[in-house]
């Protein structure tokens, strides 16, 4: 293959987008069946109540209702991401654990006879008492929310490298410090929804999800039904974010009210309901204690970092992990102590998230700034000397194949002048910058790999079967820009079927930062073994050996006399004549190590490559007010190539709005277990005014194993933004936060706690 | 509740329907004419998902009752291509990168137009100011932004196309 | 989001209005551009049995001057106030609390009568049925109790319109047309002071029209919101000054405007102004951004917003 390439590396229109801006791409909500239902949950008005029973026969008796289910219904069954965190009913029969719960459903005609009929449902509730501070939750007499769960610790993840206590005692610097998080919501613009159409023993369902197969497998747990007789179809999805990957109660709702009905059933979430009850984000506590030599070297960390978890285990044992791994993949750790807690509460369930973990990791970073600032040095040489680099291994033994982070430090510090200006910050003024590293995948067991099925069509054309599924970030597009790379062919010829479990293969789905480098390789493998196919039949027409064959624009060609050449199409015809059409399956498993296990083995290489980025944020802050705006936002990721650097961007500046900008903004608030912003306005999403001048640059490291040398598209991004916010706030006060979003009430706080200190 | 008639052009074409005295234009266009491109992300005003084009003006269309719209002319998103050529601004759309899941796209659109029709050059101020009316979760507005922008510049031909 | 079952009339003039209102037996609500009363509709925070379209009514749809005063009809929208020579050129305050007003789109379609008639709203109130059932009902929904202040005896609720801060500033008065005829108030007259039930409004009374007197002014309106768009005020500063002296309103904190006289321009009454607005507000937890901070902020943002107007007055 020559190595100029043809599409791999432009900016190409997304495949996805003309249905986009025409209207016609059809989300969860606007599909329509004959007979279809419409679906309502009833939900808890209790943080934590014992269930004495549920009535749903006057609700049945309402004309037009045709099916009414509660926990009653369902299987027994409790769902996990794994066997230690199987905890969650979707449907409880015991007790609510918080408000906005599902409790019982109704499928009715029409909108209005399924609200009048959740009215008649009767729940007996005994009323328990609730808690929703983590660190009350982990005390002895705590309410205690599940059996399994001593002190309400859902998960703890302990990892210990190196002797910190005796590198703590030896280091020339020491700061603890303590910071605080609330969660944000994921707000992605889709509320949630989900079709279920069951039918002959079979079991339809469309809905935004992040991972068909693993939503498959969980309900056929929850289901009792074989595997194979739950289909998810693909379906266009309205954002994701980290916060569609697992299964949710509205699943298993929709799927009993469709088999009781015998007829299709769409559940649509209003705002509020998709706030209160489907994800939410960890609120943390973060305390982080680290050790300095005199020449700005790391040389201990110790950690103790309090997740809320809300209400069920979801995926805890990866989000108590995420931010610490992040972290020691981005920095040189010799010495670490890591002790992360998942706490239960009786809030809404917290799920993992593109931007998650930014109490932990602002902290660190701000942190690392006020001691540079101490010993002399400047944050950019501090990042440059304790940065990993491409053949290290990490504190917990993963290997870096590839690594931009110091080209991404350069760059960006270079174009912002950060090294002028971060001296010379004034009270009013500052700039700050984040560093992180992001696994392109993670251990999941046998879902690590991905495989996909290529089929060349009569007309040359080519259709290619993969479980590669796109929440909006441009996955589709990706796959098929590699398949038309390797193939020859333009985007346009190439015919996607994917994440349908009937028809596409295992994938690991869309949170992991594996769609590219684990999804996109497998394309790329099925397209080389056809091709290779392809060429054989072509060098033999040709009379030239395969190897001097390259395929472009439809044509095969040999590429010492391009006069020699052929339309794929004849070969494709050809290959049919021969009994042996062109087809081909391909897949991909990164080298991981399998055994690593979150909370007892926390130890083993964690992906097949690692991501590096580094942001700069310029602030000012307005000394009256506290009110924080930011001028100028510059973030420089190392995607290894990138596929398309139009989507890579896009993702950088989504990640600039949703980590950097909400920082200042976003944040759940709670009065007790009440959220009292679950909406699009009083969730403060970050409007276009509100957005900085964007810088983004792309550094390509070419990945060995990536895809065309490819890792992710931007995720660092999403979290390092927080980071270069309140680093740049700390540069501007001399003073650390305390708690995100660093909205100007707190800013005003640390300002006037500042104030008269002189330095 | 008596049902209410009324009569408008949606996207060119005379509709007479009857509808609930409660409907929403919304649900007007998604629930009983197919026009699902307009989206419900809040339902209560905030986020701009559901926008459509009545007699010129942006409205949020899950705020408005079908019957206040009796006599008018309504643009949604189905609208804009004509005789199979997309809209400057979709296809700047396109081009320009600012689509990523797509489901602030058509009210962002339709936004973008509404300012164009009244303002065909708009400086980039103007168009920050006038989509800072939408929410969008993916994009940090930059392309969309910089879509609206190169939508104007094909000035002449959006006044063809118009 | 369904909306719950009710009645649609459109009224061709203010008396048919007012004769549906009556037909109506009082379970009827005047809609505008709807930008407030229809999320509170679907919110099931009001329940009308028939929605009276004012929208049809030319009358209200005007603007025009009038011995001195300009004359606004209720239904001019938001946006085309906005960009009316009038306001532009003489009322600096209206047209800067115009400008900051939600957004473009809900500017083009909120009207300025809508908008002065806008209910209170608080975080603990402006919720589904649902979630305000789970909590407990409160004062302003027929309850016992404030849920924000427990113990309270009154509802905190705050008044959120940007415009009537600087209509307020610039000694606007309105028209109201109703069963029991025609009235016209100074507007600060309009506010019972009451969260509860926030105006004195008479059942089925119509505001018509805003009276302005057209008398050029320096003025600022001066917002606190945590984003630059849609966002309603957490706190709103209005300032008109005309030949020497001034008013002073103070909104978004609680459930009326606040308005203080500006004698003169001296420093010291400047900032006992200031300082004396910051005393009276009491704002509660029950909006985005502390209450501590947003009660500091009155006479931050007071002084800000004089000291622009002031300049512009040079
Ligand atoms: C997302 C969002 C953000 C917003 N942000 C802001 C903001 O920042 N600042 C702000 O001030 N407002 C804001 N609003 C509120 C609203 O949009 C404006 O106040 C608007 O001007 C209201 O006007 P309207 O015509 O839509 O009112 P409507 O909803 O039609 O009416 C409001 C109330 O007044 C009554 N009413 C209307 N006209 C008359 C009349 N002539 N006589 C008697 N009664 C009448 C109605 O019965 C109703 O009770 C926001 C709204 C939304 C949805
Ligand atoms: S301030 Fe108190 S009484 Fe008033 S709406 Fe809020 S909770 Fe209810
Ligand atoms: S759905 Fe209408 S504004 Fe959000
Ligand atoms: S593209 Fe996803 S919300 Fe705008």
């Amino acid at each position: 293959m020559s190595d100029d390439l043809n599409i791999v590396g432009k900016r190409v229109v997304r495949s996805d987008t003309l249905a986009k801006v025409t209207g016609q791409a059809r989300y969860t909500a606007d599909l329509k069946f004959p007979n279809m239902l419409t679906a309502k949950v009833l939900r808890s008005p209790f943080p934590h109540a014992r269930i004495l029973g549920i009535d749903l026969s006057r609700a049945l008796k309402v004309p037009g209702v045709k099916a009414a289910i509660s926990g009653f219904d369902a299987y027994g069954v409790k769902w996990g991401v794994f066997r230690y965190t199987q905890d969650h009913a979707m449907l409880p029969t015991d007790k609510v654990r918080y408000v906005g719960e599902d409790v019982a459903a109704v499928a009715a005609v029409d909108e209005e006879t399924a609200l009048e009929a959740l009215s008649l449902i009767k729940v007996d509730y005994e009323p328990l008492p609730a808690v929703f501070d983590p660190e009350e939750a982990m005390q002895e007499g705590a309410p205690q929310i599940h059996e399994a769960y001593q002190n309400n610790i859902n998960i703890h993840v302990h990892i210990d490298v190196g002797d910190v206590d005796r590198a703590m005692a030896e280091a020339f610097l020491v700061r603890e410090d303590t910071f605080k998080a609330a969660g944000e919501a994921y707000a992605m613009m889709e509320p949630y929804a989900v079709v279920a159409s069951y039918a002959n023993g079979f079991l339809e369902l469309w809905m935004p999800n992040a991972g068909p197969h693993v939503r498959a497998k969980a309900l056929s747990n929850l289901l009792k039904m074989p595997l194979n007789r739950v289909r998810v179809r693909h379906i266009y999805s309205g954002g994701a974010f980290g916060g569609r990957s697992e299964v949710s109660p509205g699943d298993l709702v929709a799927s009993l009210l469709s088999i009781k009905a015998g007829r299709p059933v769409k559940l649509v979430l209003s705002r509020e309901e998709n706030a209160t009850s489907t994800r939410q984000i960890h609120d943390m506590i973060a305390t982080v204690k680290t050790g300095m030599s005199r020449d700005g070297t790391i040389v201990a960390k110790d950690y103790r970092v309090i997740y809320d978890g809300g209400a069920y285990s979801s995926t805890g044992p990866i989000a108590t992990s995420i931010p610490f791994y992040v972290y020691e993949e981005c920095y040189r750790f010799p010495n670490v102590r890591y002790n992360g807690y998942r706490v239960l509460t009786n809030k809404g369930i917290r799920g993992m998230y593109g931007c998650h973990g930014r109490a932990f990791l602002a902290g660190n970073e701000s942190q690392m700034d006020l001691m540079a600032k101490e010993l002399g040095l400047d944050p950019v040489d501090v990042r440059l000397k304790n940065g990993l680099s491409s053949g290290e291994m990490t504190a917990t033994k993963s290997l870096i194949t590839s690594c931009g982070l110091a080209q991404t430090i350069a760059r960006a510090s270079e174009s912002t002048h950060f090294k002028e200006k971060w001296p010379k910050a004034k009270r009013g003024k500052g700039i700050g910058m984040g560093c992180i590293a992001i696994m392109c995948g993670f251990p999941m067991g046998f879902r690590s790999g991905s495989a996909c099925y290529v089929k060349m069509n009569d007309d040359g054309q080519a259709t290619i079967v993969t479980g590669v599924v796109d929440n909006g970030q441009g996955n589709e597009s990706v796959v098929i820009q590699v398949a038309s790379e390797v193939l020859g062919i333009p985007m346009e010829d190439i015919n996607l079927i994917n994440a349908d479990t009937e028809a596409t293969n295992l994938d690991p789905g869309a949170y992991s930062q594996a769609a590219t480098f684990v999804g996109a390789n497998a394309v790329r493998v099925a397209c080389e073994n056809a091709r290779r196919k392809i060429t054989a039949i072509a060098a033999e027409k040709l009379g030239v050996p395969a190897e001097d064959l390259d395929l472009k624009d439809r044509m095969v060609f040999s590429m010492t006399t391009p006069d020699k050449k052929m339309p794929v199409r004849w070969i494709v015809r050809e290959a049919f004549f021969r009994g042996d059409p062109i087809a081909a399956t391909g897949s991909y498993f990164p080298k991981i190590d399998i055994e690593r296990e979150w909370v007892s083995r926390p130890w083993g290489q964690m992906a097949g490559t690692f991501s590096f980025g580094t942001s700069v944020a310029e602030v000012r802050i307005d000394s009256h007010t506290g009110r924080i705006t930011v001028p100028r936002f510059t973030a420089a990721h190392d995607c290894g190539r990138p596929i398309n650097p139009m989507a890579v961007e896009g993702q950088m500046e989504g990640s600039i709005q949703q980590a950097g900008i909400a920082a200042i903004m976003e944040g759940n608030l709670w009065d007790h277990g009440f959220l009292l912003n679950p909406d699009l306005l009083e969730y403060k999403v970050p409007l276009a005014c509100d957005m900085p001048e964007i810088d983004t640059i792309i550094i390509s490291s070419m990945d060995p194993e990536g895809p065309f040398g490819a890792k992710e598209g931007g995720l660092t991004i999403r979290m390092n933004a927080y980071s270069a916010i309140a680093c740049a706030v700390t540069n501007a006060t001399d003073a650390l936060f305390t708690e995100l979003p660093l909205t100007p009430d707190r800013v005003l706080t640390i300002l006037e706690r500042k104030k008269g200190v002189k330095k | 509740m008596k049902a209410v008639k009324v009569n408008f052009r949606i996207n060119d074409e005379p509709v007479a329907l009857e509808v609930k005295p409660y409907e929403t234009l919304l649900e007007t266009l998604r629930e009983r004419l197919d026009l699902i491109g307009g989206k419900e992300a809040c339902g209560l005003g905030s986020c701009g998902a559901c926008t459509v084009i009545v007699d010129g003006i942006p409205l949020r269309s899950c705020l408005v009752l079908t019957p206040e719209v009796d006599g008018a002319s309504i643009t949604t998103i189905e609208g804009l291509a004509r005789n199979g050529r997309l809209h400057p601004l979709q296809e700047s759309f396109m081009e320009k990168g600012a689509v990523q899941c797509g489901f602030c796209t058509s009210g962002m659109i339709l936004t973008a137009k509404a300012l164009l029709d009244r303002n065909p050059r708009p400086a980039r101020k103007e168009v920050v100011k006038t989509i800072s009316s939408n929410i969008c979760r993916c994009t940090g507005y930059k392309k969309i932004v910089d879509a609206v922008l190169d939508a104007s510049l094909k000035n002449k031909a959006y006044h063809i196309n118009n | 989001m369904i909306l719950p079952k009710f009645n649609y009339k459109k009224a061709e003039d203010i008396a048919a209005a007012i004769a549906l209102y009556e037909k109506a037996k009082g379970r009827a609500r005047y809609l505008a551009g709807g930008t407030d009363l229809i999320p509170r509709v679907k919110l099931r925070l009001s329940t009308p049995g028939t929605i009276i379209d004012l929208k049809g009514i030319e009358q209200l749809h005007t603007i025009s001057r009038q011995r001195g005063s300009l004359i606004i009809g209720a239904n001019v929208t938001l946006f085309e106030l906005k960009n009316h020579d009038v306001v532009k050129n003489h009322f600096p305050a209206l047209y800067e609390s115009l400008d900051a007003t939600s957004c473009e789109t809900l500017q083009m379609r909120g009207t300025i009568g809508g908008n002065i008639l806008q209910n209170t709203r608080c975080l603990l109130y402006n919720k589904s049925l649902e979630w305000r059932t789970a909590r407990g009902f409160c004062y302003k929904m027929g309850g016992e109790s404030c849920n924000v202040v427990p113990g309270a005896s009154e509802c905190f609720s705050n008044y959120c319109s940007d415009n009537a801060l600087s209509l307020l500033s610039l000694s606007a008065s309105v028209n109201l047309a109703g069963p029991g005829g025609e009235r016209k108030i100074k507007l600060e007259k309009l506010f019972s002071g009451n969260g509860r039930d926030p105006f004195t409004m008479r059942p089925g009374e119509i505001l018509t029209e805003i009276r302005v007197p057209v008398k050029a002014s320096s003025g600022a309106y001066e917002k606190l919101r945590v984003r630059n768009a849609i966002d309603y005020p957490l706190l709103g500063v209005a300032v008109s000054i005309r030949n020497g002296s001034g008013r002073v309103c103070v909104g978004g904190i609680g459930p009326a405007p606040r308005v203080y006289p500006l004698k003169d321009l001296s420093k010291t009454s400047l900032k006992e102004v200031a300082q004396h607005a910051r005393q009276e507000a009491k704002p509660v937890s029950n909006a985005a951004l502390s209450p501590g901070y947003r009660k500091k902020m009155v006479q931050t943002l007071t002084q800000r917003a004089v000291k622009r107007a002031l300049k512009e007055e040079k």
